[in-house]
């Protein structure tokens, strides 16, 4: 239980105990307590008084499955509000393996000057001059870090797009593989890394100093079975295995919620040529991998391996959301042309989301034409070379629907809306409304619930409560490092007690279902609330563009229909 | 009544012949429900199948609509 302080001011490192106040909290759940508790809310998110928290789950390093989702939190330089972004990858199970909580960078370093945090497999930290790593691409950086460091390094890294301080920067984390393809994407967190002087973060897997765990022998059972049950959970096996997250495209588009043409239709033309079945079936005929294990202690597998026609590596896991905003948004419906795309982004460090939808608002005012995969290749290439028309791409949606004049901005809190129309799918309009984090697929996502017959996706009925619960159980959810695929796994009565044995042992604690996810989802949520509102969030900023209330979205030609009272009634507590 | 089928998921799986491009024909009663189109595809509850048409997804007791195309989907949760 330790925490690495890094000052880029002054080049110091502090490890140091866990604080007492922040004793029982981990990912998510750190760094929004943390950032609200130390960062003056109206600071300027690029500059020394933000904190960028780099933090693994709870019970990340333990030898429970897949528990290496990495949380990092800043104040954003995207919405001007709190944020915590999480990433798959090995990272947040090689700090866990450590014993370390947190890593804490604060300050600033000189204009121009550009480092390396390398923690070794004693946990011992360093800063390490970067300059000749300036400007370089992360695929090609994280190759020459395996070179250095050795192939078992964990990396956290920032792209251009992160130099240059782009508000939709991303921090790009590596897999299994050593391939910088997961992403800390939302938020403009790689413009806080960069400010703050600092590339990379290195970390050696080799870690042998975990916290203990309070009751070892309960935790053993008890992770046993639960990692039995997230491997057997159906839609694990018959879905995220073969498919991955692309499987949603199938069904969203028959329900005709997938945001399409810059959200002016529920259903892509051409749809069928994107979807995870058409994408699973190009990935084996060319012999990639369909079911490929991405993240550290996965036993899922949703992530795959996407090649071109001679079997060349051209993404790793290309998943639904980016398909969504690459393909749908754009109207490019060619797997190959997003699959570019994809890469582009992680190699240049950009949030794949915000960037497609930002393209898309672009072809929607009549820059370039939707379906034109050439000119969205090229705009992103702009990002990364920092051009004018890049400058403001990397800007975000609502830049360049003000540079182009076009009121059409899906954004919430200037951040891009994910793949499920609110019109068509009334409870994750309130989820994109409301989140403290700016328009958010992970904050609480309904479509597992419309899928499942249990609420209707287009009455207003039951929308906010189902957005409260989930945003609640994501909140407590996000602080363990659980990755979302086992999180659903542990819903049902039987697994949910099982995780609590695990929590427990893990925590030597007593907790019950109204401690988790109730009382910890609610306090991360406060703490969320509370930053936005001392950072000048009012409840007007709780609300989707107007267009999604005043203009239907075929095919069903509805518009989104929750009044400001019910959205302004979801954190009643 | 005849109603052409595309499947989802991992549903074709058990289709050997099954031709994505071109789905499946399939011969069911009129008035056949959700339920009974399963059922005529040998789809078990297990599998979590649902029906979409049109936009919507069906219950288990709605109708099927003779011409009118569905797609067999298996549920997911959000990525």
């Amino acid at each position: 239980m330790k925490f690495i302080t890094v000052n880029m001011s002054n080049k110091t490192i502090d490890v140091g105990d866990v604080p007492e106040k922040y004793r029982g909290l981990g990912g998510r759940g750190l760094t929004s307590v943390m950032i609200n508790t130390e960062v003056p809310p109206k600071c300027d998110a690029l500059g020394p008084e933000n904190k960028l928290i780099i933090a693994p789950g709870l019970l990340s390093g333990t030898s429970l499955v897949n528990t290496s989702r990495i949380s990092i939190g800043a104040k954003s330089p995207l919405t001007g509000g709190i944020k915590e972004s999480n990433a798959g990858g090995t990272v947040a199970a090689a700090l866990g393996r450590l014993g370390i909580t947190a890593i804490i960078v604060e300050g600033q370093a000189q204009e121009g000057d550009l480092n390396i945090l390398r923690i070794d497999k004693e946990g011992k930290a360093s800063l390490i001059a970067a300059q000749e790593y300036r400007g370089m691409r992360t695929y090609q950086f994280v190759g020459k870090i395996l070179d250095t460091y050795g192939k078992k390094s964990s990396v956290l890294c920032i792209g251009p797009a992160g130099e240059y301080k782009m508000p939709l920067a991303s921090i790009q984390s590596s897999d299994v593989d050593g391939h910088p393809c997961h992403a800390a994407a939302r938020g403009g967190l790689g413009a806080v890394m960069g400010a703050k002087g600092l590339k990379a973060v290195v970390v050696d897997q080799g870690g042998n100093n975990p916290d203990p765990i309070a009751d070892p022998e309960a935790f053993n059972e008890a992770a046993k079975a639960l990692a039995k049950i997230i491997k057997e959970e159906f839609v694990n096996v018959a879905m995220m295995a073969p498919l991955g997250t692309a499987g949603l495209v199938a069904p969203v588009n028959s329900m005709g919620a997938f945001p399409s043409y810059n959200a002016r239709k529920g259903m892509l033309d051409g749809w069928e040529n994107i979807s995870g079945e058409a994408m699973a079936e190009l990935i084996k005929k060319r012999g990639g991998n369909t079911t490929h294990m991405g993240c550290a202690q996965c036993v899922v597998h949703c992530s795959n391996i996407f090649v071109d026609e001679k079997g060349n590596y051209v993404t790793g896991s290309l998943e639904y959301e980016t398909i969504w905003s690459m393909g749908g948004m754009t109207g490019i419906a060619d797997l190959d042309t997003i699959a570019r795309l994809d890469f582009l982004c992680d190699d240049i460090g950009l949030d794949t989301m915000s960037t497609g939808v930002a393209i898309a608002v672009a072809m929607d005012a009549g820059y370039k034409q939707f379906g034109d995969g050439k000119a969205a290749i090229e705009m992103v290439e702009e990002a990364g070379k920092d051009t004018a028309f890049g400058r403001i791409l990397g800007n975000g949606p609502a830049a360049v629907g003000k540079h182009f004049n076009n009121p059409r901005v899906p954004v919430v809190k200037k951040q891009s809306v994910a793949a499920y129309d609110p019109r068509a799918m009334l409870g994750n309009g309130v989820t994109f409304a409301t989140t403290p984090m700016g328009a958010d697929h992970t904050a609480g996502n309904l479509v597992g619930l419309y899928l499942a017959q249990q609420l209707d996706p287009l009455k207003p009925e039951g929308q906010v409560e189902a957005s409260r619960f989930l945003q609640i159980a994501m909140a407590a959810f996000d602080a363990t490092g659980l990755c979302f695929m086992a999180s659903v796994a542990l819903l049902t009565p039987e697994a949910g007690e099982v995780f609590m044995k695990v929590l427990n042992a893990k925590l030597g604690t007593q907790f019950g279902p109204d401690d988790f996810p109730g009382a910890m989802g609610i306090r991360v949520l406060k703490a969320e609330k509370e930053f936005n509102r001392k950072a000048g969030f009012t409840k007007e900023d709780d609300r989707l563009p107007r267009f999604y209330y005043e203009e239907p979205l075929p095919p069903h030609n509805t518009v989104f229909s929750i009044t400001d009272e019910e959205l302004d009634s979801i954190f009643d507590f | 009544m005849r109603v052409r089928v595309k499947l989802y998921g991992t549903l074709s799986q058990q289709f050997p012949d099954y031709r994505h491009s071109e789905g499946i024909e399939v011969e069911i009663p009129d008035g056949a429900t959700v339920k009974d189109l399963l059922a005529r595809l040998e789809i078990s509850e297990s599998q979590r199948a649902l029906v979409a048409m049109e936009g919507r997804i069906l219950k288990a007791d709605d109708t099927m609509r003779c011409g009118v195309p569905v797609n067999v989907l298996q549920a997911i949760h959000g990525g």
